[in-house]
Protein backbone atom coordinates (compact mmCIF):
# COMPACT_ATOMS: atom_id res chain seq x y z
CA UNK A 1 0.00 0.00 0.00
CA UNK A 2 3.02 2.32 0.26
CA UNK A 3 3.01 3.94 -3.18
CA UNK A 4 6.50 4.41 -4.63
CA UNK A 5 7.43 7.48 -6.68
CA UNK A 6 6.79 7.31 -10.41
CA UNK A 7 3.29 5.85 -10.34
CA UNK A 8 1.44 9.02 -9.36
CA UNK A 9 1.04 12.00 -11.67
CA UNK A 10 3.24 14.73 -10.13
CA UNK A 11 0.33 17.20 -10.11
CA UNK A 12 -1.77 14.76 -8.07
CA UNK A 13 1.14 13.95 -5.77
CA UNK A 14 1.72 17.66 -5.07
CA UNK A 15 -2.00 18.29 -4.53
CA UNK A 16 -2.11 15.46 -1.99
CA UNK A 17 0.98 16.89 -0.27
CA UNK A 18 -0.87 20.19 0.14
CA UNK A 19 -4.03 18.47 1.44
CA UNK A 20 -1.98 16.32 3.82
CA UNK A 21 0.00 19.30 5.13
CA UNK A 22 -3.22 21.23 5.76
CA UNK A 23 -4.90 18.39 7.65
CA UNK A 24 -1.80 17.45 9.65
CA UNK A 25 -1.36 21.14 10.46
CA UNK A 26 -4.94 21.18 11.71
CA UNK A 27 -4.26 18.08 13.82
CA UNK A 28 -1.18 19.76 15.32
CA UNK A 29 -3.26 22.80 16.16
CA UNK A 30 -5.94 20.68 17.78
CA UNK A 31 -3.24 18.89 19.73
CA UNK A 32 -1.58 22.00 21.10
CA UNK A 33 -4.98 23.49 21.91
CA UNK A 34 -5.89 20.68 24.30
CA UNK A 35 -4.71 21.52 27.81
CA UNK A 36 -5.73 18.27 29.48
CA UNK A 37 -2.71 17.13 31.53
CA UNK A 38 -3.43 13.43 31.02
CA UNK A 39 -3.94 13.66 27.26
CA UNK A 40 -1.39 12.34 24.80
CA UNK A 41 -0.84 15.87 23.48
CA UNK A 42 1.13 16.85 26.54
CA UNK A 43 3.31 13.77 26.28
CA UNK A 44 5.69 13.97 23.31
CA UNK A 45 7.81 11.11 24.65
CA UNK A 46 4.78 8.84 24.74
CA UNK A 47 3.95 9.77 21.13
CA UNK A 48 7.49 9.04 19.97
CA UNK A 49 7.67 5.66 21.67
CA UNK A 50 4.18 4.69 20.48
CA UNK A 51 5.46 5.50 16.97
CA UNK A 52 8.23 2.95 17.46
CA UNK A 53 5.59 0.54 18.80
CA UNK A 54 3.50 0.90 15.62
CA UNK A 55 6.62 0.15 13.57
CA UNK A 56 7.32 -2.97 15.61
CA UNK A 57 3.66 -4.04 15.67
CA UNK A 58 3.64 -4.07 11.86
CA UNK A 59 6.02 -7.02 12.14
CA UNK A 60 3.29 -9.11 13.70
CA UNK A 61 2.13 -11.06 10.75
CA UNK A 62 -0.87 -13.20 11.10
CA UNK A 63 -0.89 -16.56 9.31
CA UNK A 64 -4.11 -16.86 7.35
CA UNK A 65 -3.23 -20.02 5.45
CA UNK A 66 0.01 -21.68 4.43
CA UNK A 67 2.07 -19.15 2.52
CA UNK A 68 -0.14 -16.12 2.99
CA UNK A 69 -0.30 -13.82 5.94
CA UNK A 70 -1.82 -10.47 6.71
CA UNK A 71 -0.04 -7.98 8.89
CA UNK A 72 -1.17 -5.18 11.11
CA UNK A 73 -1.14 -1.60 9.81
CA UNK A 74 -2.15 -0.17 13.16
CA UNK A 75 -3.80 3.03 11.97
CA UNK A 76 -7.03 2.66 13.91
CA UNK A 77 -5.15 1.16 16.87
CA UNK A 78 -2.94 4.27 17.09
CA UNK A 79 -5.94 6.56 16.76
CA UNK A 80 -7.69 4.64 19.48
CA UNK A 81 -4.85 4.49 21.97
CA UNK A 82 -3.79 8.15 21.59
CA UNK A 83 -6.90 9.85 20.26
CA UNK A 84 -7.46 10.79 16.61
CA UNK A 85 -5.23 13.88 16.54
CA UNK A 86 -2.19 12.53 18.35
CA UNK A 87 -2.66 9.23 16.52
CA UNK A 88 -2.59 11.05 13.18
CA UNK A 89 0.65 12.80 14.10
CA UNK A 90 2.20 9.49 15.16
CA UNK A 91 1.15 7.73 11.93
CA UNK A 92 2.41 10.69 9.87
CA UNK A 93 5.76 10.30 11.58
CA UNK A 94 5.83 6.53 11.10
CA UNK A 95 4.96 6.72 7.39
CA UNK A 96 7.48 9.54 6.92
CA UNK A 97 10.27 7.51 8.54
CA UNK A 98 9.33 4.46 6.47
CA UNK A 99 9.70 6.53 3.30
CA UNK A 100 12.80 8.52 4.26
CA UNK A 101 14.83 5.80 5.92
CA UNK A 102 13.51 2.45 4.71
CA UNK A 103 12.44 3.43 1.16
CA UNK A 104 9.01 2.00 1.94
CA UNK A 105 7.01 4.41 -0.22
CA UNK A 106 8.24 7.33 -2.28
CA UNK A 107 9.11 10.87 -1.16
CA UNK A 108 6.98 12.72 -3.71
CA UNK A 109 4.28 10.12 -3.03
CA UNK A 110 4.69 10.60 0.73
CA UNK A 111 1.86 13.12 0.85
CA UNK A 112 -0.41 10.57 -0.81
CA UNK A 113 0.75 7.76 1.48
CA UNK A 114 0.17 9.83 4.63
CA UNK A 115 -3.21 10.83 3.22
CA UNK A 116 -4.24 7.25 2.42
CA UNK A 117 -2.98 5.58 5.58
CA UNK A 118 -2.48 8.26 8.21
CA UNK A 119 -5.39 10.56 7.51
CA UNK A 120 -7.99 8.19 6.06
CA UNK A 121 -6.77 5.27 8.18
CA UNK A 122 -6.10 6.89 11.53
CA UNK A 123 -8.00 10.16 11.63
CA UNK A 124 -10.92 8.87 9.56
CA UNK A 125 -10.75 5.43 11.18
CA UNK A 126 -10.73 6.75 14.75
CA UNK A 127 -13.54 9.21 14.05
CA UNK A 128 -15.63 6.51 12.33
CA UNK A 129 -14.90 4.15 15.24
CA UNK A 130 -16.23 6.75 17.67
CA UNK A 131 -19.35 7.34 15.61
CA UNK A 132 -20.05 3.60 15.42
CA UNK A 133 -19.35 3.16 19.15
CA UNK A 134 -21.74 5.99 20.01
CA UNK A 135 -24.37 4.51 17.71
CA UNK A 136 -23.98 1.11 19.40
CA UNK A 137 -24.51 2.60 22.85
CA UNK A 138 -20.95 3.31 23.95
CA UNK A 139 -20.34 0.26 26.14
CA UNK A 140 -16.84 -1.20 26.32
CA UNK A 141 -17.73 -4.13 24.07
CA UNK A 142 -19.37 -1.77 21.58
CA UNK A 143 -16.32 0.50 21.60
CA UNK A 144 -13.93 -2.33 20.87
CA UNK A 145 -16.17 -3.88 18.21
CA UNK A 146 -16.43 -0.44 16.58
CA UNK A 147 -12.62 -0.24 16.48
CA UNK A 148 -12.54 -3.60 14.71
CA UNK A 149 -15.11 -2.47 12.15
CA UNK A 150 -13.21 0.78 11.61
CA UNK A 151 -10.00 -1.22 11.20
CA UNK A 152 -11.56 -3.20 8.35
CA UNK A 153 -13.00 -0.04 6.80
CA UNK A 154 -9.69 1.83 7.04
CA UNK A 155 -7.90 -0.89 5.08
CA UNK A 156 -10.64 -0.98 2.43
CA UNK A 157 -10.82 2.82 2.12
CA UNK A 158 -7.03 3.11 1.94
CA UNK A 159 -6.81 0.48 -0.80
CA UNK A 160 -9.73 1.98 -2.72
CA UNK A 161 -8.41 5.53 -2.60
CA UNK A 162 -4.91 4.38 -3.57
CA UNK A 163 -6.32 2.63 -6.63
CA UNK A 164 -8.35 5.70 -7.58
CA UNK A 165 -5.23 7.86 -7.32
CA UNK A 166 -3.38 5.45 -9.60
CA UNK A 167 -6.35 5.53 -11.98
CA UNK A 168 -6.34 9.34 -12.03
CA UNK A 169 -2.62 9.22 -12.77
CA UNK A 170 -3.24 6.86 -15.67
CA UNK A 171 -1.01 4.11 -14.29
CA UNK A 172 -3.69 1.55 -13.58
CA UNK A 173 -6.97 0.43 -15.04
CA UNK A 174 -9.58 1.20 -12.42
CA UNK A 175 -12.13 -1.26 -13.81
CA UNK A 176 -9.70 -4.13 -13.12
CA UNK A 177 -7.60 -2.62 -10.33
CA UNK A 178 -10.42 -1.55 -8.02
CA UNK A 179 -12.20 -4.91 -7.72
CA UNK A 180 -8.84 -6.67 -7.40
CA UNK A 181 -7.51 -4.34 -4.70
CA UNK A 182 -10.77 -4.26 -2.75
CA UNK A 183 -11.09 -8.03 -3.02
CA UNK A 184 -7.64 -8.68 -1.60
CA UNK A 185 -7.96 -6.00 1.05
CA UNK A 186 -11.35 -7.26 2.21
CA UNK A 187 -9.38 -10.27 3.51
CA UNK A 188 -6.40 -8.26 4.79
CA UNK A 189 -8.89 -5.95 6.50
CA UNK A 190 -10.43 -8.86 8.39
CA UNK A 191 -6.99 -9.61 9.83
CA UNK A 192 -6.55 -5.94 10.74
CA UNK A 193 -9.98 -5.77 12.39
CA UNK A 194 -9.53 -9.00 14.39
CA UNK A 195 -6.04 -8.05 15.60
CA UNK A 196 -7.24 -4.56 16.56
CA UNK A 197 -10.12 -6.08 18.55
CA UNK A 198 -7.86 -8.61 20.27
CA UNK A 199 -5.17 -6.03 21.11
CA UNK A 200 -7.71 -3.57 22.56
CA UNK A 201 -9.41 -6.36 24.54
CA UNK A 202 -6.05 -7.37 25.96
CA UNK A 203 -5.21 -3.78 26.93
CA UNK A 204 -8.71 -3.16 28.33
CA UNK A 205 -8.39 -6.27 30.52
CA UNK A 206 -4.82 -5.70 31.66
CA UNK A 207 -4.71 -1.93 32.03
CA UNK A 208 -8.22 -0.48 31.64
CA UNK A 209 -7.18 3.05 32.61
CA UNK A 210 -4.93 3.37 29.53
CA UNK A 211 -7.86 3.25 27.15
CA UNK A 212 -9.11 6.59 28.45
CA UNK A 213 -6.09 8.29 26.83
CA UNK A 214 -7.88 8.71 23.54
CA UNK A 215 -11.35 9.08 25.04
CA UNK A 216 -13.45 11.84 23.51
CA UNK A 217 -13.71 15.01 25.55
CA UNK A 218 -16.69 16.37 23.68
CA UNK A 219 -18.17 15.88 20.25
CA UNK A 220 -17.50 19.27 18.67
CA UNK A 221 -19.24 20.55 15.58
CA UNK A 222 -15.91 20.55 13.71
CA UNK A 223 -15.43 16.89 14.42
CA UNK A 224 -18.87 16.02 13.16
CA UNK A 225 -18.29 18.12 10.04
CA UNK A 226 -14.95 16.41 9.46
CA UNK A 227 -16.52 12.96 9.75
CA UNK A 228 -19.34 14.03 7.48
CA UNK A 229 -17.02 15.45 4.80
CA UNK A 230 -14.77 12.39 4.93
CA UNK A 231 -17.63 9.97 4.51
CA UNK A 232 -19.30 12.06 1.81
CA UNK A 233 -15.99 12.31 -0.07
CA UNK A 234 -15.72 8.53 -0.09
CA UNK A 235 -19.33 7.99 -1.10
CA UNK A 236 -19.15 10.66 -3.81
CA UNK A 237 -15.94 9.21 -5.18
CA UNK A 238 -17.25 5.66 -5.30
CA UNK A 239 -20.64 6.69 -6.65
CA UNK A 240 -19.09 8.78 -9.40
CA UNK A 241 -16.85 5.92 -10.36
CA UNK A 242 -19.58 3.33 -10.68
CA UNK A 243 -22.48 5.51 -11.79
CA UNK A 244 -21.68 6.95 -15.19
CA UNK A 245 -20.59 4.86 -18.13
CA UNK A 246 -21.87 7.03 -20.98
CA UNK A 247 -19.75 9.83 -22.48
CA UNK A 248 -21.40 12.50 -20.46
CA UNK A 249 -20.43 15.29 -18.13
CA UNK A 250 -16.97 16.72 -18.37
CA UNK A 251 -16.17 15.07 -21.66
CA UNK A 252 -19.22 16.45 -23.42
CA UNK A 253 -18.34 19.88 -22.06
CA UNK A 254 -14.82 19.41 -23.37
CA UNK A 255 -16.14 18.44 -26.81
CA UNK A 256 -18.46 21.43 -26.94
CA UNK A 257 -15.82 23.90 -25.88
CA UNK A 258 -13.17 22.48 -28.15
CA UNK A 259 -10.94 21.39 -25.28
CA UNK A 260 -11.02 17.93 -26.75
CA UNK A 261 -8.32 18.62 -29.33
CA UNK A 262 -6.37 20.71 -26.87
CA UNK A 263 -6.48 17.85 -24.42
CA UNK A 264 -5.01 15.48 -26.96
CA UNK A 265 -1.83 17.46 -27.45
CA UNK A 266 -0.89 18.79 -24.04
CA UNK A 267 2.64 20.00 -23.23
CA UNK A 268 2.38 17.49 -20.42
CA UNK A 269 -0.78 15.73 -19.46
CA UNK A 270 -2.57 17.15 -16.43
CA UNK A 271 -4.11 13.82 -15.53
CA UNK A 272 -2.93 11.24 -18.05
CA UNK A 273 -5.72 8.88 -16.94
CA UNK A 274 -8.20 11.30 -18.41
CA UNK A 275 -7.72 9.74 -21.81
CA UNK A 276 -8.32 6.09 -20.86
CA UNK A 277 -11.12 4.88 -23.12
CA UNK A 278 -14.23 3.68 -21.33
CA UNK A 279 -13.64 5.37 -18.03
CA UNK A 280 -12.93 8.95 -19.03
CA UNK A 281 -16.39 10.17 -18.14
CA UNK A 282 -16.22 8.36 -14.81
CA UNK A 283 -12.81 9.86 -14.15
CA UNK A 284 -14.11 13.29 -15.05
CA UNK A 285 -17.07 12.99 -12.73
CA UNK A 286 -14.77 11.64 -10.06
CA UNK A 287 -12.45 14.59 -10.50
CA UNK A 288 -15.33 17.02 -10.13
CA UNK A 289 -16.60 15.18 -7.04
CA UNK A 290 -13.17 15.20 -5.40
CA UNK A 291 -12.48 18.84 -6.24
CA UNK A 292 -15.96 19.84 -5.05
CA UNK A 293 -15.71 18.07 -1.73
CA UNK A 294 -12.17 19.43 -1.38
CA UNK A 295 -13.39 23.01 -1.83
CA UNK A 296 -16.20 22.49 0.66
CA UNK A 297 -13.80 20.87 3.10
CA UNK A 298 -11.33 23.77 2.84
CA UNK A 299 -14.11 26.31 3.19
CA UNK A 300 -15.41 24.59 6.32
CA UNK A 301 -11.94 24.52 7.88
CA UNK A 302 -11.31 28.20 7.05
CA UNK A 303 -14.73 29.28 8.27
CA UNK A 304 -14.37 27.29 11.51
CA UNK A 305 -11.08 29.04 12.18
CA UNK A 306 -12.58 32.45 11.53
CA UNK A 307 -15.52 31.56 13.75
CA UNK A 308 -13.22 30.37 16.54
CA UNK A 309 -11.21 33.60 16.35
CA UNK A 310 -14.34 35.72 16.40
CA UNK A 311 -15.71 33.74 19.34
CA UNK A 312 -12.60 34.39 21.39
CA UNK A 313 -12.75 38.17 20.97
CA UNK B 1 32.58 15.74 6.27
CA UNK B 2 32.26 15.36 10.03
CA UNK B 3 30.20 12.26 10.75
CA UNK B 4 28.72 13.14 14.13
CA UNK B 5 24.98 12.36 13.87
CA UNK B 6 22.89 15.47 13.69
CA UNK B 7 25.91 17.76 13.49
CA UNK B 8 25.93 18.20 9.71
CA UNK B 9 23.62 20.55 7.86
CA UNK B 10 21.95 18.20 5.39
CA UNK B 11 19.40 20.63 4.04
CA UNK B 12 21.05 20.90 0.63
CA UNK B 13 21.10 17.08 0.28
CA UNK B 14 17.43 16.75 1.26
CA UNK B 15 16.34 19.52 -1.13
CA UNK B 16 18.42 18.09 -3.98
CA UNK B 17 16.93 14.60 -3.47
CA UNK B 18 13.37 15.93 -3.45
CA UNK B 19 13.99 18.11 -6.52
CA UNK B 20 15.52 15.14 -8.32
CA UNK B 21 12.51 12.93 -7.60
CA UNK B 22 10.16 15.70 -8.76
CA UNK B 23 12.16 16.13 -11.98
CA UNK B 24 11.93 12.39 -12.64
CA UNK B 25 8.20 12.36 -11.92
CA UNK B 26 7.65 15.19 -14.42
CA UNK B 27 9.26 13.21 -17.26
CA UNK B 28 6.67 12.17 -19.83
CA UNK B 29 6.07 8.49 -20.51
CA UNK B 30 8.49 7.20 -23.10
CA UNK B 31 11.25 9.77 -22.48
CA UNK B 32 13.73 6.95 -21.90
CA UNK B 33 16.79 9.03 -22.81
CA UNK B 34 15.98 11.52 -20.06
CA UNK B 35 15.40 8.66 -17.62
CA UNK B 36 18.78 7.22 -18.55
CA UNK B 37 20.36 10.62 -17.85
CA UNK B 38 18.60 10.73 -14.47
CA UNK B 39 19.82 7.25 -13.67
CA UNK B 40 23.36 8.28 -14.62
CA UNK B 41 23.09 11.21 -12.21
CA UNK B 42 21.87 9.13 -9.29
CA UNK B 43 24.36 6.35 -10.01
CA UNK B 44 27.16 8.93 -10.00
CA UNK B 45 25.97 10.35 -6.68
CA UNK B 46 25.78 6.80 -5.31
CA UNK B 47 29.24 5.94 -6.56
CA UNK B 48 30.62 9.08 -4.89
CA UNK B 49 29.17 7.76 -1.62
CA UNK B 50 30.75 4.39 -2.24
CA UNK B 51 27.70 2.48 -3.46
CA UNK B 52 28.32 0.42 -6.59
CA UNK B 53 25.72 1.10 -9.32
CA UNK B 54 24.66 -2.54 -9.48
CA UNK B 55 24.20 -2.73 -5.71
CA UNK B 56 22.14 0.44 -5.92
CA UNK B 57 20.11 -0.97 -8.81
CA UNK B 58 19.48 -4.23 -6.95
CA UNK B 59 18.37 -2.44 -3.78
CA UNK B 60 16.09 -0.28 -5.91
CA UNK B 61 14.40 -3.48 -7.06
CA UNK B 62 12.07 -3.34 -4.05
CA UNK B 63 9.67 -1.29 -6.20
CA UNK B 64 9.37 -3.94 -8.92
CA UNK B 65 6.29 -5.71 -7.50
CA UNK B 66 4.42 -2.45 -7.90
CA UNK B 67 4.39 -2.81 -11.67
CA UNK B 68 1.46 -5.20 -11.11
CA UNK B 69 -0.72 -2.09 -10.73
CA UNK B 70 0.14 -0.90 -14.24
CA UNK B 71 0.27 -4.32 -15.92
CA UNK B 72 -3.41 -4.53 -16.94
CA UNK B 73 -3.00 -1.35 -19.01
CA UNK B 74 -0.81 -3.24 -21.47
CA UNK B 75 -3.69 -5.55 -22.37
CA UNK B 76 -6.65 -3.23 -21.72
CA UNK B 77 -5.74 -0.18 -23.75
CA UNK B 78 -6.72 -0.50 -27.36
CA UNK B 79 -4.50 2.23 -28.85
CA UNK B 80 -1.34 1.45 -30.81
CA UNK B 81 -1.80 -2.32 -30.85
CA UNK B 82 1.62 -3.81 -31.48
CA UNK B 83 0.76 -7.50 -31.09
CA UNK B 84 -2.44 -9.45 -31.32
CA UNK B 85 -3.06 -13.15 -30.99
CA UNK B 86 -4.53 -16.07 -29.14
CA UNK B 87 -3.09 -17.28 -25.85
CA UNK B 88 -4.91 -20.52 -25.15
CA UNK B 89 -8.61 -19.75 -25.22
CA UNK B 90 -8.07 -16.00 -24.77
CA UNK B 91 -7.58 -13.46 -27.51
CA UNK B 92 -4.99 -10.95 -26.35
CA UNK B 93 -3.52 -7.73 -27.66
CA UNK B 94 -0.58 -5.68 -26.45
CA UNK B 95 -0.98 -1.91 -26.50
CA UNK B 96 2.09 0.16 -27.19
CA UNK B 97 0.70 3.02 -25.12
CA UNK B 98 -0.03 0.72 -22.17
CA UNK B 99 3.42 -0.81 -22.42
CA UNK B 100 5.01 2.65 -22.47
CA UNK B 101 3.05 3.81 -19.41
CA UNK B 102 3.84 0.68 -17.40
CA UNK B 103 7.52 0.66 -18.30
CA UNK B 104 7.92 4.41 -17.66
CA UNK B 105 6.23 4.19 -14.24
CA UNK B 106 8.44 1.27 -13.29
CA UNK B 107 11.63 3.04 -14.41
CA UNK B 108 10.68 6.27 -12.64
CA UNK B 109 9.90 4.41 -9.42
CA UNK B 110 13.15 2.49 -9.67
CA UNK B 111 15.28 5.63 -10.31
CA UNK B 112 13.50 7.59 -7.55
CA UNK B 113 13.99 4.91 -4.91
CA UNK B 114 17.70 4.83 -5.75
CA UNK B 115 17.79 8.57 -5.02
CA UNK B 116 16.24 7.88 -1.59
CA UNK B 117 18.83 5.18 -0.94
CA UNK B 118 21.65 7.60 -1.80
CA UNK B 119 20.07 10.25 0.44
CA UNK B 120 20.07 7.89 3.44
CA UNK B 121 23.64 6.83 2.66
CA UNK B 122 24.68 10.50 2.62
CA UNK B 123 22.94 11.63 5.79
CA UNK B 124 21.87 9.34 8.64
CA UNK B 125 18.39 9.42 10.14
CA UNK B 126 19.01 11.92 13.00
CA UNK B 127 20.82 14.24 10.58
CA UNK B 128 17.85 14.18 8.20
CA UNK B 129 15.46 14.92 11.08
CA UNK B 130 17.62 17.87 12.15
CA UNK B 131 17.69 19.14 8.54
CA UNK B 132 13.91 18.85 8.30
CA UNK B 133 13.57 20.67 11.62
CA UNK B 134 15.62 23.52 10.19
CA UNK B 135 13.28 23.47 7.22
CA UNK B 136 10.43 24.24 9.62
CA UNK B 137 9.09 20.75 10.17
CA UNK B 138 6.69 21.24 13.11
CA UNK B 139 8.35 20.57 16.45
CA UNK B 140 5.81 17.94 17.56
CA UNK B 141 6.55 15.85 14.47
CA UNK B 142 10.33 16.33 14.68
CA UNK B 143 10.37 15.34 18.36
CA UNK B 144 8.11 12.36 17.72
CA UNK B 145 10.21 11.26 14.74
CA UNK B 146 13.47 11.57 16.68
CA UNK B 147 12.15 9.44 19.52
CA UNK B 148 10.61 6.91 17.16
CA UNK B 149 13.97 6.44 15.45
CA UNK B 150 15.69 6.17 18.81
CA UNK B 151 13.39 3.43 20.14
CA UNK B 152 12.78 1.64 16.85
CA UNK B 153 15.48 -1.02 17.20
CA UNK B 154 14.61 -1.69 20.80
CA UNK B 155 10.92 -2.33 20.21
CA UNK B 156 11.63 -4.25 17.02
CA UNK B 157 13.90 -6.61 18.94
CA UNK B 158 11.19 -6.99 21.54
CA UNK B 159 8.63 -7.79 18.82
CA UNK B 160 10.99 -10.27 17.18
CA UNK B 161 11.50 -12.08 20.48
CA UNK B 162 7.74 -12.33 20.91
CA UNK B 163 7.34 -13.64 17.36
CA UNK B 164 10.02 -16.27 17.93
CA UNK B 165 8.31 -17.36 21.12
CA UNK B 166 5.01 -17.55 19.29
CA UNK B 167 6.48 -19.62 16.47
CA UNK B 168 8.07 -21.97 19.00
CA UNK B 169 4.89 -22.50 20.99
CA UNK B 170 1.72 -21.98 19.09
CA UNK B 171 0.88 -20.25 15.85
CA UNK B 172 2.57 -21.32 12.69
CA UNK B 173 0.83 -21.63 9.35
CA UNK B 174 2.41 -24.96 8.55
CA UNK B 175 3.77 -27.56 10.93
CA UNK B 176 6.91 -29.62 10.47
CA UNK B 177 5.08 -32.39 8.66
CA UNK B 178 3.03 -29.98 6.56
CA UNK B 179 -0.01 -30.13 8.83
CA UNK B 180 -1.69 -26.97 10.03
CA UNK B 181 -0.73 -25.98 13.55
CA UNK B 182 -2.69 -23.81 15.90
CA UNK B 183 -6.39 -23.08 16.14
CA UNK B 184 -8.90 -21.40 13.89
CA UNK B 185 -8.22 -18.12 12.14
CA UNK B 186 -10.06 -16.23 14.89
CA UNK B 187 -7.90 -17.96 17.48
CA UNK B 188 -4.72 -17.10 15.60
CA UNK B 189 -5.82 -13.49 15.22
CA UNK B 190 -6.54 -13.30 18.94
CA UNK B 191 -3.11 -14.70 19.79
CA UNK B 192 -1.46 -12.11 17.54
CA UNK B 193 -3.64 -9.36 18.99
CA UNK B 194 -2.59 -10.34 22.51
CA UNK B 195 1.05 -9.98 21.48
CA UNK B 196 0.33 -6.54 19.98
CA UNK B 197 -1.48 -5.54 23.18
CA UNK B 198 1.30 -6.68 25.45
CA UNK B 199 3.92 -4.98 23.27
CA UNK B 200 1.92 -1.77 23.63
CA UNK B 201 1.85 -2.13 27.41
CA UNK B 202 5.62 -2.62 27.46
CA UNK B 203 6.11 0.41 25.20
CA UNK B 204 3.79 2.43 27.41
CA UNK B 205 5.63 1.43 30.59
CA UNK B 206 8.90 2.42 28.96
CA UNK B 207 7.46 5.75 27.83
CA UNK B 208 6.25 6.46 31.37
CA UNK B 209 9.70 5.67 32.75
CA UNK B 210 11.51 7.80 30.17
CA UNK B 211 9.03 10.62 30.79
CA UNK B 212 9.67 10.56 34.52
CA UNK B 213 13.41 10.60 33.99
CA UNK B 214 13.16 13.44 31.47
CA UNK B 215 10.86 15.52 33.68
CA UNK B 216 13.10 15.06 36.69
CA UNK B 217 15.94 16.55 34.67
CA UNK B 218 13.95 19.55 33.57
CA UNK B 219 12.78 18.52 30.11
CA UNK B 220 10.26 20.84 28.51
CA UNK B 221 8.73 18.45 26.01
CA UNK B 222 10.89 19.06 22.96
CA UNK B 223 13.68 16.73 21.98
CA UNK B 224 17.22 18.03 21.43
CA UNK B 225 16.80 21.63 22.48
CA UNK B 226 20.58 21.74 22.28
CA UNK B 227 22.36 23.60 19.54
CA UNK B 228 21.51 22.83 15.96
CA UNK B 229 24.49 22.24 13.67
CA UNK B 230 26.17 25.24 12.18
CA UNK B 231 24.45 26.29 9.00
CA UNK B 232 25.91 25.27 5.67
CA UNK B 233 27.52 28.47 4.36
CA UNK B 234 27.12 27.39 0.76
CA UNK B 235 23.50 26.25 1.15
CA UNK B 236 22.16 28.86 -1.29
CA UNK B 237 24.78 28.05 -3.93
CA UNK B 238 24.22 24.29 -3.60
CA UNK B 239 20.45 24.58 -3.83
CA UNK B 240 20.61 26.86 -6.88
CA UNK B 241 23.10 24.50 -8.55
CA UNK B 242 20.95 21.44 -7.81
CA UNK B 243 17.73 23.07 -8.97
CA UNK B 244 19.38 24.37 -12.16
CA UNK B 245 20.72 20.93 -12.99
CA UNK B 246 17.34 19.35 -12.36
CA UNK B 247 15.49 21.99 -14.37
CA UNK B 248 17.82 21.13 -17.24
CA UNK B 249 17.07 17.45 -16.69
CA UNK B 250 13.34 18.14 -16.66
CA UNK B 251 13.55 20.26 -19.82
CA UNK B 252 15.57 17.50 -21.48
CA UNK B 253 12.75 15.11 -20.56
CA UNK B 254 10.24 17.36 -22.35
CA UNK B 255 12.17 17.71 -25.62
CA UNK B 256 13.78 14.30 -25.94
CA UNK B 257 12.17 12.08 -28.61
CA UNK B 258 9.78 9.60 -27.02
CA UNK B 259 9.77 5.98 -27.96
Amino acid sequence: MHLPDGFLAPQLALALWVATAAIVGFALRRLSASSDEASAAQRPILMGIVGAFIFAAQLFNFPVAAGTSGHLLGGVLAGYLLGPWAGTIVMTTVIGIQALIFQDGGLLALGANIFNMGIIGTLGGALVARSIATALGGSRVATIAAAGAAGWLSVMAGAGVTTLQLGLSGTTDVSIGLPAMLGIHALIGIGEGLITIAALTFIATTAPDLLTLGAPTRASATRRILVGSGISLLVAALAALFASADPDGLQRVALTLGFHTAANTPPFELFPGYTIPGIDSATGTLLIAVVGVGIIFTAILLLSRIAARRGRQ
Amino acid sequence: MARVPGQVDARATVIAALAFILAVALMPAGAYAAMAAAWLLVATAGALRGIAPLTLARRGGIVFPFVLAALPLIFIRSDEVIWEGLVGPFSLHVSGVGLRIALSALLKAWISVQASIVLVATADAPTIVVALRRMRLPDAIATSAGLTIRYLELLRDEAQRMLRARAARSVSPVGVGGERVGGSIAWRARTTGNLVGSLFLRAYARAARVEEAALSRGATGSLSTGSLPTADRYLGVKVVAAVTLLLALSAFGQVVPRL
